[in-house]
């Protein structure tokens, strides 16, 4: 088993809203667990409510395994700028 | 007849208070769309850009799109186009609110300023009658008494954009504001309009805007509304979060840039966070003309050293008075962003020169003999001091800052403390994390605005596609065309920004063709983008920029020192040339004869 270290933001924060803003909590998960299997299988988020995945700061798609200690931060679709084309 | 547009151009003589009316040229609505293409191009036309952008022959441009006021989705923008006391180059800040629709609704496309009001004054336009009224009882008013007495003075129903106190003071951070609280910021254009001694203008318009094809254009502009009400982000997240919910995005990736881009990760981020705002002080949303998003957050702080309500703050503001600034206290940040707004000034060049300061500070280079108190990054208090020395230009350290961190930096004797390029400060996303804002900032025709060209857009959140931020291949391509270029064709139909999550050029295209009568397609929405910044960059290299000026702060070159993009650094003078070249353009940055035969702009460029 991993430790995998989770935090989830904007609206996600309602799945465990005892937790402050920013705050993560540790997750047990088989070893090299998928993202995708994380996210839908220990965490039980709808999948459409996650848009953005972070593991360790970098960007990284559903099919990515984890690793022990790894940190992964959570948001539905969300944004702030503009746009192209 | 004209159709979506007004038809017609006021032209105000400040100095002999000649008022003329001009149809607008059909032909300029092809080649410029209008807003922000067809003022940028008057701007180039009829005034050298070598001129003294605080004298009388800088002109003052007011800009309404052709989708402007018609009730089409988010139609509510209008731009303030004129030569930048602040940087040198062509200004064009954009706003929403109401306006741009109201101009459009007195029958003008564009209101021109010109010359010089030898008092203060103030310009009412009531459909086709128009006064020069005097405006001194007005002088020194914040814009929300101005609104009020200016609209007691004419019409309850009057939308006013006027200048600050700081705009008076020819304050190069100055902005216009209109509608009370909302900001045409960047570039110091409210200098321009305090240098004209122009108080405020108020418009009231009774008309209606004529469509050729009504049919086809409610057709095409409910389809819009679809799809910007069921998509996630244009409508699921900004009109539930606002803009501050990339704070915390942008720290967790590392690339939010802190104590004036010293580092990229803030340990305050959560603590004034879009998640911390709505917690604590959010009030409810605002919209602005024919917007169902309503992405304005309205705040309130109750009690307290900080206290005040108003719009905002936003995430640039949020980002500006926050990590840029060291401050983790989000109530001050709030009052910050009201100080802003009550002295009509830019919240990003200014929470970026408060943040300047304060390095100059710590450092030992501006002493506090200087400035009157400590600077420290962190000090929430000193930073409310700042602003408010600032806003109100008081004594020689408060006229520094009020002209921006690059004339702050310099007279201190280090100009590398300057987090800008051609003398505008950069926004809150790092050029060393995101490669396309790096040649983005680098080559924005305003110097580095975000907004222009924001292709975190794709570097983030991945629209049109995701590409990785650290990615250079591919990146000159992505901000030259569907950023930059699709940009200025968005800002030229008067549209908001904050639809294109949902829809494209196509959608805008629906709707301006069956507006206006005008043959409006796809592939020539792309041409006019791409002249329109053509446009815009000849009258750069007119004013004297050259490819010397498609730069970065030194700082940017160094290795982000610490979080998940440590190492990292901007990458600019991988891509730059080629960048030029995909521009038609040489390795000075300069367009080629036949980029300029291509966009049909041979005839108004004279240089070798």
């Amino acid at each position: 088993m991993m430790q995998i270290h989770v935090k989830l933001y904007a609206s996600l924060r309602r799945h465990r809203p005892e937790l402050a803003i920013g705050q993560s909590f540790e997750c047990a998960a088989p070893d090299d667990i998928t993202v995708g299997h994380l996210i839908d299988g220990v965490l039980r988020l709808p999948n459409a409510e996650v848009a953005i995945v972070l593991v360790n700061g970098v960007h990284s798609e559903r099919e990515r395994p984890l690793s022990d200690g790894d940190q992964i931060a959570l948001w539905p679709p969300i944004a702030g700028g503009a746009d192209g084309n | 007849m004209y159709y979506g547009y007004s038809g017609a151009i006021l032209r105000i003589n400040l100095t002999d208070r000649r008022v003329t009316r001009e149809p607008i040229d059909r032909k300029l609505c092809e080649d410029y769309v209008g807003g922000r293409g067809l003022t940028s191009y008057l701007l180039y036309r009829e005034m050298d850009p070598a001129i003294d952008p605080l004298g009388p022959e800088n002109k003052l441009m007011f800009g309404a799109g052709p989708l402007t006021g018609t009730g089409a989705v988010a139609a509510s923008r209008y731009v303030v186009v004129c030569k930048s006391p602040l940087t040198g180059t062509i200004a064009c800040s954009n706003s929403g609110g109401f306006f741009g629709p109201e101009m459009k609704f007195a029958g003008y496309d564009a209101i021109i300023f010109e010359g010089k009001a030898q008092k203060p004054v103030y310009v009412w336009i009531n459909d086709e009658h128009v006064e020069i009224r005097p405006a001194d009882h007005l002088w020194g008013k914040t814009p929300e008494e101005i609104d009020d007495a200016v609209r007691a003075a004419t019409n309850p129903l009057t939308k006013v954009a006027c200048i600050g106190p700081a705009g008076e003071k020819l304050s190069l951070l100055a902005g216009v504001v209109n509608d009370r609280q909302r900001l045409a910021a960047r570039s110091g254009v409210g200098a321009v309009m305090g240098s004209k001694n122009l108080k405020a203008v108020a418009v009231r318009g009774t008309g209606s805007i004529r469509l050729a094809d009504p049919e086809s254009f409610w057709f095409a502009a409910l389809d819009v509304l679809k799809k910007v009400v069921n998509d996630p982000v244009s409508f699921g997240s900004f009109r539930a979060y606002g803009t501050a919910n990339l704070v915390n995005l942008i720290n967790e990736m590392g690339a939010y840039p802190t104590r004036n881009f010293q580092e990229e990760v803030f340990e305050g981020a959560a603590a004034t966070s879009g998640e911390a705002i709505a917690e604590n002080i959010l009030l409810k949303n605002r919209a602005c003309f024919a917007c169902p998003i309503a992405c304005t957050r309205v705040s309130e702080v109750k009690d307290g050293p900080y206290q005040g309500r108003g719009e905002g703050p936003e995430y640039e503001t949020t980002w500006a008075f926050g990590a840029l600034c060291g401050v983790s206290n989000l109530e001050a940040i709030a009052k910050a962003n009201f100080l802003c707004r009550d002295y009509g000034i830019d919240s990003i060049s200014a929470g970026a020169t408060v943040a300047c300061a304060m390095e100059l500070f710590e450092k030992g280079y501006a002493p506090e003999s200087d400035i009157g108190f400590p600077l420290r990054f962190g000090d929430a208090e000193a930073m409310i001091r700042a602003t408010i020395v600032m806003g109100e230009r008081d004594g020689e350290f408060g006229a520094l800052m009020a002209d921006g961190s690059y004339r702050l930096a310099a007279h201190y004797g280090h100009p590398e403390l300057f987090m800008g390029v051609k003398k505008l400060e950069m926004a809150a996303y790092s050029p060393r994390v995101f490669q396309g804002m790096a040649l983005h900032y680098a080559t924005s025709n305003r110097g580095a605005c975000h907004v222009r060209g924001n292709t975190v857009a794709a570097e983030l959140y991945g629209i049109p596609k995701y590409v990785p931020p650290d990615a250079l291949e591919g990146k000159e391509e992505l901000v030259r065309r569907p950023f930059q270029n699709s940009t200025a064709f968005v800002d030229s139909s008067g549209i908001c920004l904050f639809t294109k999550f949902a829809i494209t050029h196509r959608e805008i295209v629906s709707m301006m063709a069956p507006a206006t009568g005008i043959d409006f397609t796809f592939d020539k929405s792309i041409v006019q983008g791409d002249r329109i910044w053509n446009m815009e960059r000849l009258f750069n290299l007119r004013a004297g920029f050259t490819a010397a000026d498609d730069t970065l702060p030194d700082r940017m070159l160094e290795p982000v020192p610490g979080g998940p993009r440590a190492g990292s650094r901007a990458e600019l003078q991988k891509n730059l040339q080629t960048y030029y070249q995909l521009r038609g353009w040489d390795e000075r940055g300069v367009p080629t004869r036949q980029k300029l035969a291509e966009l049909g702009l041979e005839d108004i460029w004279g240089v070798t």
